[in-house]
């Protein structure tokens, strides 16, 4: 099993309070969200209005288009029917009856009427009683009497009328400009029939797109013209007469959902009504038709949408995964830097708490050691005690002189520990430092079987540290090492150096090929007081006072171990004390005492 | 030849009275009082060789009772009892004339030895003292 641990105040990262990844997708699918509304809102927003004002205006823009196409389509209808009844007008009154009966010259006047176009289908003249007295025309229409007819009756009343589309004797649809007139007690009516086609082409004259088509149709929905599309002349026209309720109006007219045939797609209807006849002309075009650029635009602008959609999820996505993980990294950072101040807040109170003991130890074990002195005086001035007994009193007083001093040990190594002794900086060339402090260490590590391998950066420079702390450190490490190689027969303790440019320091590496450390110890062994030694032998102090003297000279000092392969320390030490121990340094040190 | 007067302060009763019979079976007229008052009360009252000043008392301490006593007796060397992790007040002590200091706990034989070299040194000084005074 491989187990890195940075510090001792790194562990149990990922179980702590964030409930590791699950909380960052959490966070992450939050921000999404948030910058998905953020930013998704607006554009709906705007996209809605812009769309609502666009499609607003085109509409009206199209309606108004269509009003006024129906309104100038009237205008030259009626200019058209209007024309034709002066024509007759003219004839009337310019000719007497007598000349019109006439045949031949009902023919030039006919042909002179349809010179600027086939305008009329044939001309009659009927006199006062319905009779028919001469007729131009293809069909045979001469001697019908028309007294019994609508418009003959209309015409009569009026003097001028236009009759609605109707198949009359000839058969065949049609409808008739009749003009009446009275000249003393004789009246006459001069009647044309306009011809079908030549009207229907003129109503139909508005091109309106591939869909649209122009008719007309009289008061009870008769078609009077033959539609494009929809129905024949003299059929029932095929939109609801509610719909042309006004003068004249435009509107949107649905699909009839209840027609199973579906034959009347969506469309836009403008309509208005002549004056004389009473027809109403109709334009309409379908919807679709009709709106093909708004829709185009409203297409254009949805595809525009949905590819801004797609920048801003991507976007989203992309800065959200990377907030998340700068998160993810400070909260990191944070965590470490909290651990490792709840470990320094530790070693803190625990040095606060070990100085106070020590202190008060100090005292008693100051008593003992002057008791025991009293004690052997005492012994040593009294010549009637038996010898044997004085030797065996002085072996047990020289015992207890030996457990104060442990007790002494204790108590200094606590003190040091709790960061109250004083740094002495000075110079130290670390290779040659350590060179001597494994020589100091070398003759203990051959009588157990263990080589020294040295691999030291060259020309690492000089600098200024704390030579005696830093023996300590070195002897700990290098005696935990022996420990560890407890059992085994033979062993390697490498050091090395390496100079760390980027950092401004230099990088010391202490690994064995001893026992390791297991992981749960491994979470514990810079706490104070912790030992794996058996009683007596450890006080478990030495890897905490190797871990505070390492960051007071303000390094840093991680672990690498694996059970039964052996543990690495990695140290790293700045070329620069941290100012405080810098400053220490100035208040005592570098002003000697003037008595000393 | 004279016999060397030492005044041990220490508020450490059991200490100091050991102390005391201690020094006394060494040949020295020890004077032992447990705060720094008494202290200046007593180089009042009596000339000492040596004074063996504890730095942490209750009331008035080490450094305090220091002061006073090289205003009050110059030439009366101090030697100063400090815990190990008080080494800063020994070293203050010894800027503000102590001859020097010794770490509890002291095993006698120490502090025999020191209490010996400050005696000495006293005796160099009154010696320098008495021939400039001849040599005036």
């Amino acid at each position: 099993m491989k187990l890195k641990l940075e510090t001792a105040g790194n562990r149990g990262q990922t179980g702590g309070k964030r409930g590791g990844g699950n909380h960052y997708s959490r966070l992450y699918r939050k921000f999404v969200f948030l910058t998905l509304i953020c930013s998704l809102a607006p554009l709906f927003l705007v996209g809605w209005g812009i769309y609502i004002y666009y499609s607003g205006f085109s509409r009206m823009k199209i309606e108004s288009y269509f009003k006024s196409q129906v309104d100038h389509h009237r205008g030259i209808i009626e200019l058209f029917l209007r024309e034709r009844t002066s024509d007759l007008q003219l004839v009337v009154f310019t000719h007497s009856p007598d000349y019109l009966q006439k045949t031949p010259n009902l023919r030039r006047i006919f042909n002179v009427m349809n010179r600027e176009g086939c305008f009329f289908t044939d001309l009659g003249i009927i006199d006062y009683q319905g009779r028919h007295l001469a007729y131009i025309g293809p069909y045979d229409l001469m001697g019908k009497n028309y007294s019994k007819t609508f418009w003959f009756k209309e015409v009569m009343k009026k003097g001028v009328y236009i009759s609605d589309m109707f198949m009359g004797f000839r058969n065949a649809p049609h409808f008739i400009i009749a003009v009446l007139r009275t000249d003393g007690n004789r009246k006459w009516i001069l009647r044309a029939s306009i011809d079908t086609e030549y009207f229907r082409s003129l109503v139909e004259n508005v091109k309106m797109g591939r869909t649209g088509e122009a008719y007309l149709s009289n008061r009870e929905g008769i078609l009077q013209t033959t539609p494009r599309f929809s129905g024949k002349i003299m059929e029932k026209a095929p939109l609801p007469a509610a719909f042309f309720h006004k003068e004249s109006g435009i509107g949107i007219l649905e699909t009839d959902r209840d027609d199973p045939n579906q034959r009347f797609p969506r469309q836009i209807v403008a309509y208005t009504w002549l004056e004389n006849p009473r027809w109403k002309l109709v334009i309409k075009q379908d919807y679709s038709e009709a709106f093909r650029d708004v829709n185009h635009a409203n297409r254009a602008a949805l595809i525009f949408l949905h590819l801004s959609l797609l920048v801003i999820l991507i976007i989203s996505v992309i800065s959200t995964r990377y907030m998340v993980k700068v998160i993810k990294k400070r909260d990191e950072e944070a965590d470490r830097l909290n651990k490792q101040l709840t470990q320094a807040g530790k070693l803190a109170s625990l040095g606060e708490l070990s100085a106070g003991v020590a202190h008060e130890i100090n005292n008693p074990l100051a008593i003992i050691l002057t008791e025991n002195q009293v004690i052997r005086d005492s012994v040593e001035e009294t010549p009637t005690l038996d010898e044997s007994f004085k030797t065996e009193l002085f072996t047990s007083l020289s015992q207890v002189d030996a457990q104060v001093q442990r007790c002494n040990l204790i108590t200094q190594n606590l003190l040091r520990f709790s960061r109250r002794t004083i740094s002495r900086l000075e110079t130290v060339n670390l290779n040659a430092f350590l060179e001597e402090i494994i020589q100091l260490v070398e003759g203990r590590a051959k009588g157990m079987g263990i080589q020294f391998s040295a691999d030291m950066e060259k020309d690492l420079p000089s600098f200024l540290s704390d030579t005696s702390q830093l023996q300590q450190v070195f002897l700990n490490l290098i005696t935990n090492a022996f420990d560890a190689h407890d059992g085994k027969p033979y062993g390697t303790i490498s050091i090395s150096t390496r100079f760390n440019n980027q950092r401004e320091g230099v990088e010391i590496v202490v690994a064995d090929t001893g026992s390791g450390i297991s992981p749960e110890n491994m979470e514990k062994m810079f706490d104070p007081f912790f030992t794996t030694k058996p009683v007596g032998k450890g006080t478990g102090l030495g890897l905490s006072i190797t871990y505070s003297i390492i960051k007071r000279l303000g390094g840093d000092i991680s672990v690498q171990s694996e059970i039964g392969k052996g543990t690495q320390f990695n140290i790293f030490l700045p070329f620069m004390p941290p100012a405080d121990v810098q400053e220490n340094l100035d208040d005592v040190f570098v002003n000697p005492p003037s008595s000393a | 030849m004279k016999i060397p007067r030492i005044l041990l302060v220490d508020d450490e009763v059991a200490f100091a009275n050991n102390i005391l019979k201690l020094l006394s079976k060494r040949g020295y007229d020890v004077t032992a009082v447990n705060d720094g008052a008494s202290a200046i009360r007593t180089l009042g009252e009596k000339e000492f060789d040596v004074v063996i000043l504890d730095m942490k008392m209750p009331g008035m301490d080490g450094i305090a009772t220091l002061k006073e006593i090289k205003k009050k007796e110059p030439l009366a060397e101090v030697v100063i009892l400090t815990g190990h992790g008080s080494v800063e007040s020994g070293i203050e002590g010894m800027q503000l004339g102590a001859f020097d200091f010794v770490m509890k706990p002291v095993s006698i034989d120490d502090l025999h030895e020191k209490v010996c070299q400050a005696y000495q040194r006293r005796l160099i000084e009154e010696e320098r003292i008495k021939q400039q005074e001849s040599g005036r």
